[in-house]
């Protein structure tokens, strides 16, 4: 077992680590190899969609993960969850390490085809409507529901970041996102599986949810 | 925001990314205010793999952006990387204070397609849209 990272946030501004974080962070750790080898001898940029408490990018960091000539880029909506992933980066001894906290929504802000290493615990939970982004940073309400709800199915915000997935990774690059049953993950596998490769990594069951990580490669690299 | 991190950003409006003035944004010398960050070690094979992968011209024009035009016009390549000469040491050496040390805690940069403009502040960039813009 890898170690895992010590956290302390404020709870009422950004999302506790939860069964749905630990799943990835298992998932994580059971692809080391095969990540060690795909990124070996080259840079990896390493970028994490709502790291939240920044629990999952630490982990990474703290693991060396891909390997050490990683780079790691944190992106939230949330300016709590950037200052969080600050602060449990420095709580667990990475400040040698090259972590980049930016305020963004999804990947509209970065550079296309450079994310070699996706991260992704959505906001999955199935609701009518997501809240508009809040104009003040103080509406801490409004930001925790945005690291929860995820609108029809609970798939409006997982749809986006796979419909620019084509454009957000490197050729070689490789995501993990994050589902629960009510996402219906298998229909995606299904509508994705020509130009994909998607494996199930992980899958759960924690309390009534059932939570899978899937991995996403392109089938025939750019 | 380390200057290395600029070689990553590009403008958050959709339409842009037909343009190619989206990348990388144009920052403003006279409004930045940079700090050297001391707490990453020079790690020559790590920035090895880094310049392996950058964009070359766009780290020329940010650095001009901050008032640097010392860069050689093309990236630096080395003959054997597992044999670093003296020579190679000495530029990695440089690039590591400029792209890892360096980095702008406050600041402002734009989009040189749409003029958009975004703001670091307390050494984090702020990527979002406002809404009529999102």
């Amino acid at each position: 077992m890898l170690p895992t990272p010590y956290v302390k946030c404020d709870y009422d501004k950004v999302y506790e680590p939860a069964e749905d974080s630990f799943l990835l962070l298992d998932s994580l750790e059971n692809e080391q190899i095969y990540l060690a080898n795909r990124f070996q001898n080259k840079l990896a940029v390493v970028c994490e969609l709502g790291p939240g408490s920044g629990i999952v990018s630490t982990f990474m960091m703290q693991n060396k993960m891909p390997s050490q000539n990683s780079i790691y880029l944190a992106l939230d909506i949330n300016p709590w969850a950037l200052d969080a992933t600050q602060d449990t980066a420095k709580r667990n001894d990475c400040n040698k390490v090259y972590l980049e906290t930016i305020q963004s929504d999804l990947t509209s802000s970065t550079r296309h085809n450079q994310v070699d290493l996706l991260l992704f615990n959505p906001p999955y939970v199935p609701a009518e409507t997501i809240p508009e982004i809040p104009e003040t940073r103080d509406d801490i309400d409004t930001w925790l529901d945005l690291a929860l709800v995820g609108g029809k199915d609970g798939m409006k915000i997982t749809q986006l970041v796979l419909d620019q997935l084509d454009t957000t990774l490197s050729s070689e690059g490789v995501a993990y996102i994050l589902f629960c049953a009510r996402n219906r993950p298998e229909e995606v596998v299904k509508s994705m599986a020509s130009h994909w490769d998607i494996t199930l990594v992980e899958h759960r069951k924690a309390g009534w949810e059932v939570l899978s990580v899937y991995r996403f490669i392109r089938k025939t690299p750019h | 925001m380390k200057f290395l991190t600029t070689n990553f950003l590009k403008c958050s409006v959709q339409s842009c990314d037909t343009s190619n003035d989206n990348f990388p944004l144009a920052y403003d010398g006279s409004k930045c205010q940079l700090e050297q960050d001391e707490s990453i070690e020079f790690n020559p094979e790590f920035l090895v793999n880094v310049l392996d992968r950058v964009e070359w011209p766009a780290i020329l024009q940010v650095a001009s952006d901050l008032g640097n035009t010392s860069l050689p016009p093309n990236k630096p390549v080395f003959e054997d990387s597992n044999a670093l000469t003296e020579d190679d040491m000495a530029i990695l050496r440089d690039l590591h204070v400029l792209l890892i040390k360096t980095s702008i805690v406050e600041g402002e940069m734009k989009c040189k397609n749409c003029g958009h403009t975004y703001y670091i502040k307390n050494g984090i960039p702020n990527l979002l849209l406002p809404p009529h813009l999102a």
